[in-house]
């Protein structure tokens, strides 16, 4: 290969680790801590935050319809939206870009709402996918918590009486999940992973928070169901006091004036699923009966059927007897009203009632999906899954950044006393070294970056060690190329000597390095995977940075700088 | 030429001391055991600093600021709806007493009162350990650390004593005895489903019994359950085996069978040698010293291999020469090279052990014993391996030649 092609072929490499590492660079160094703040929250915090900005921004704009003057500078993210609508429709783009001119962007109020509230909830999306994109930190870096648990299979079993098919087993760990899924928000600032490792553990990671016995008892307290009738007059005349005065409730649904609503009633968030299976706040708060109607653990079973006429899905469950009298009582007395499913504090769904029901109950009028949901929602209540805390590992997340300033020392003390000594030992040809060394640590982040692979203590000092062994390669091919300048050899044919002598042994160290790190990495726990695969990955951009770039180098200052002699040693010449 | 050192005169008693060193370390492990860290025990670790309480921390204005407190610094993000976002932050060492950061806070609409300590250097205050505190209209309360000596109220025996309550605990003290910091283990047999959540809380009441209520600040709490820890050790032989395997396997198909048992001697050599320190050294052995030692597997197999590299090409230029030459020949070849790898290793671990602190710290001084033992065993164990091999394969069969064994494999 000529040095052109081969020249190409490195800029290709550096341009596409550049590609990967942008969204790293990007996150890190110029999301400024109260974005990222923002980003990290769960969607239902994004939700809200979105929705509060919505109706604080647009009190603002509306207080300013009467002066002529532009919108302040800060709206110019959400001026530019507006003339994309005015584009649309046809409109001509007004001269001066005042509050009058924005709000003739919309048809009504709650069309400007729902624009702006789209605009804060895009904007806090699109980090929180730029984050999801960039180099993750490990717990030992970011600080937090993580658990796993066992949904303990064998205490339902015992329960039920009877050995659970597969079938049964695996829907009872989705149980387990959905409980946890519902009550993701509870957990602190961030969002938590929340992930089914296995056949019967569940894994837990929440960033940021490590307070394990706040978060036991998020994780192990049991899910509470019930039905509540909901205040269908007062609900609408919340909805339009909020849209104007979204400050009149707080994050934890405590009102301002509590006599906005009826005596006897409560506030609650209606949520329904995204298309991660998420829970997702639609924005609408209800007005529910603070008195249950029923209580979740009167539910016997609850399946997806659909039904024989219309073929529309619908959920059936069946209440035991008590709860089925208490039942009968509930939906004679409130026919033609609504009926919310409430998990853990969450209108889950509302069905209306079209009469007296008993026992079995039935519920129609959505897609097989939500109808699915629902039934599991339901089935959590019937048979409640017992959760075992297998281990937990919580680090204070000052702790963490105090840990990413010493490996962040240790990185940089080392790679410069390497560079040292190689500069100091090899004079010129320290440099090509020197140059492979950063190279080589720029090649390793852009890989973690591009299979987000998570930065934790152990895979800085990987990278660490790395930078160590990754000299040897370089080692290795400068010690030939001296043996062979001794023999007197000229630069040209030494180099090339030199190369090809020591290519089986640095192929061969680094595969054998490779393997051992390969199976590390297949070592389940969390602190030996990250240090084996940032090792691997080191030794593979080694490869190709001392037997690629290094060599390109070489020739390059040979040819095309017509050097003769080759600085390599104090010794031979 | 360079000039010629004898090895192999050194193969005998380097086998001996190396014989010596391993047993020296096995009876360490018999008699005195290994200091099994929370990984391979069921149980828990708690960490917890004794602090006095120095004041309660408050916020009643619009939005939902995140107070967090590091070593150096202390910093408020105001983020979330109707309210400016915005970071602010002090450096604990310039700004000076906890009553100048409380007046500091205040401009930001922080409600700081202080309890105890207003007059004392605010880089005194312990940081957030559990996380960050989001501020509400429900104080929360900050720590700080004893000013002197004298005002460390808390001792390892005090401890001790308090934990007799919880059950069978061991307590170490973290750092020095001014910082009042100690881990506490507390094994978990099994028995109790809700071990792990009832212990923390048992350990901070019995702490704060004993020292006196808010003076205890939980730093970390890890558990590990029974069937985990007993996974992870089924795992880790396992996969220690599978390494080894592979190494072999490949060795014997690049180079010769010899050459593959050489070098697996000489790791099995170095995996024994750490082994033999941590249990000397009473190092916690965790997760984190397996991985040392698998690095170290795979430092001192690359160490070897270059150097059974160099054995193969030499024995191809000089097919009749004698196997103790070629061996002092090739690793006099390469001991150049041997040398500036290890010192480059070297002076990146060494950087590790020097700028870092706890698990990394031990993890970085294990691999630096690994990788003068790595260094030592690729050209006394590996290649002494072979030349007894040979020696032995060639009194069993003199009329072989020797200079054809290790052609075969050679490029």
């Amino acid at each position: 290969m000529n040095k052109t092609k081969r020249f190409i072929i490195v800029l290709a490499v550096l341009a596409v680790a550049f590609a990967f590492l942008l969204p790293s660079i990007k996150w890190y160094a110029m999301t400024p801590k109260e974005d990222q703040a923002l980003a990290l929250g769960s969607r239902e915090q994004i939700r809200e935050f979105a929705w509060r900005m919505a109706r604080a921004d647009l009190g603002e704009i509306e207080a300013l319809a009467s002066t002529p003057d532009p919108l302040p500078d800060r709206f110019g993210p959400v001026v530019k939206r507006a003339k994309a609508i005015y584009k649309e429709v046809g409109l001509k783009a007004p001269e001066a870009w005042n509050a009058k001119a924005y709000l003739a962007a919309f048809d009504n109020r709650s069309d400007a709402l729902a624009e702006l509230e789209d605009y804060h909830r895009t904007r806090v999306l699109a980090l929180k996918k730029l984050h999801g994109s960039a180099v993750q930190l490990g717990l030992d870096l970011s600080g937090g918590m993580s658990v796993v648990i066992r949904a303990d299979l064998e205490a339902l079993e015992t329960k039920l009486g009877k050995s659970l098919s597969p079938a049964e087993r695996d829907d009872a760990v989705v149980r387990a999940v959905e409980v946890l899924n519902n009550r993701i928000d509870k957990f602190g600032l961030t969002e938590p992973v929340i992930r089914r490792q296995g056949e019967d553990r569940i894994y837990v990671e929440i960033p940021g928070a490590a307070d394990p016995e706040r978060i036991n008892g998020i994780i192990l307290g049991r899910g509470k169901l019930a039905f509540h009738i909901v205040d269908e007059a007062a609900t609408a005349t919340l909805t339009e006091y909020l849209d104007a005065n979204p400050l009149a409730i707080d994050e934890k649904l405590n009102l301002a004036d509590p006599t906005l609503i009826p005596a006897g009633t409560m506030v609650r968030k209606f949520y329904t699923k995204d298309k991660y299976g998420l829970d997702e706040w639609t924005g609408r708060y209800m007005v529910l009966a603070a008195e249950a109607g029923l209580d979740g653990n009167h539910i016997e079973s609850a399946t997806v059927s659909s039904d024989p006429v219309t073929g529309q899905p619908e959920v059936v469950f069946s209440l035991d007897k008590e709860g089925g009298e208490l039942f009968y009582a509930l939906t004679s007395a409130n026919v033609d009203k609504t009926m919310a499913v409430v998990l853990d504090d969450r209108v889950r769904t509302g069905a209306r009632i079209s009469g007296p029901i008993q026992a079995n109950v039935k519920i129609t009028g959505f897609a097989a999906d939500e109808a699915n949901n629902l039934a599991l929602i339901l089935r959590s209540a019937a048979l409640p899954v017992e959760l075992i805390v297998e281990t937990q590992q919580a680090i204070g997340a000052s702790l963490g950044e105090d840990s990413i300033l010493e490996g962040r020392n240790a990185v940089l003390i080392g790679l410069a006393a390497v560079f040292v000594f190689m500069l100091v030992y090899y004079k010129g040809a320290g440099v090509n070294a020197a140059l492979a060394q950063v190279l080589n640590l720029f090649l390793m982040f852009s890989i973690l970056s591009a299979f987000n692979l998570t930065l934790t203590l152990p895979s800085i000092a990987g990278f660490v060690l790395t930078i160590g062994m990754a000299v040897d390669a370089n080692v290795i091919i400068f010690e030939r190329i001296k043996e062979e300048l001794r023999e007197g050899k000229g630069r040209k044919a030494s180099i090339n000597a030199g190369f090809s002598k020591a290519f089986w042994a640095v192929m061969d160290s680094n595969i054998t390095t490779i393997l051992a790190a390969l199976f590390l990495s297949q070592l389940g726990s969390g602190p030996i995977q990250g240090f084996a695969v940032s090792l691997a990955i080191g030794n593979m951009s080694s490869l190709f940075t001392s037997l690629f770039v290094s060599r390109l180098v070489f020739d390059f200052n040979t040819d095309v700088f017509k050097r003769q002699a080759l600085s390599i040693s104090w010794r031979v010449k | 030429m360079k000039r010629v050192i004898q090895f192999h005169k050194a193969f005998v008693p380097a086998a001996i001391g190396s014989v010596a060193l391993i047993a020296f370390g096995l009876v360490g492990l018999a008699t005195k055991g290994i200091n099994l860290g929370v990984d391979f025990q069921a149980g828990i670790n708690q960490a917890v600093q004794l602090a006095y309480p120095a004041a309660d921390i408050a916020y009643s204005g619009a939005g939902a600021p995140v107070l967090s407190i590091s070593d150096s610094t202390a910093s408020v993000v105001f983020s979330g709806a109707s309210v400016e976002s915005r970071t602010a932050s002090w450096n604990l060492r310039t700004v000076g007493t906890i009553a100048d950061l409380a007046a500091a806070m205040k401009t930001e609409g922080i409600d700081v009162s202080i309890r105890d300590g207003a007059g004392l250097s605010a880089d005194l205050l312990v940081p957030t350990f559990q996380g960050d505190y989001a501020l509400g209209t429900d104080p929360v309360l900050v720590h700080r650390g004893a000013k002197s000596p004298a005002e460390a109220f808390g001792s390892i025996e005090r401890v001790r004593e308090a934990m007799q309550a919880v059950g069978t605990v061991s307590v170490q003290s973290v750092g020095d005895a001014d910082s009042m910091q100690y881990l506490i283990r507390v094994r978990d047999d099994g028995t109790d489903k809700s071990f792990s959540e009832k212990v923390p809380s048992k350990i901070t009441q019995a702490l704060e019994g004993a020292f006196g209520a808010d003076k205890v600040v939980a730093m970390r709490t890890d558990y590990v359950g029974a069937r985990f820890s007993k996974d992870l050790a089924d795992n880790s032989w396992k996969l220690t085996l599978f390494t080894t395997l592979a190494i072999l396997a490949y060795a014997t198909i690049r180079f010769k069978m010899q050459f593959g048992l050489g070098a697996v001697l000489a790791i099995l050599h170095d995996g024994l040698m750490m082994i033999a320190f941590i249990v000397w050294t009473r190092m916690e052995f965790n997760t984190t010293s397996i991985a040392a030692i698998l690095t170290i597997l795979g430092y001192s197999i690359n160490d070897t291999i270059v150097i059974f590299d160099r054995i193969r090409e030499d024995r191809k230029l000089d097919p009749t020469a004698k196997l103790s030459g070629v061996l002092d020949r090739s690793i006099s070849e390469t001991l150049g090279r041997t040398i500036i790898t290890t010192v480059t290793t070297m002076l990146a671990v060494l950087s590790l052990y020097i700028f870092t602190s706890g698990g990394i710290k031990d993890f970085a001084l294990a691999l630096l014993v690994g990788m003068v033992s790595g260094t030592y065993s690729t050209i006394f164990i590996a290649s002494g391996f072979v030349y007894f091999w040979e020696k032995i394969q060639d009194k069993k069969a003199p009329k072989a030649a020797s200079g054809q064994l290790a052609t075969k494999a050679a490029r």
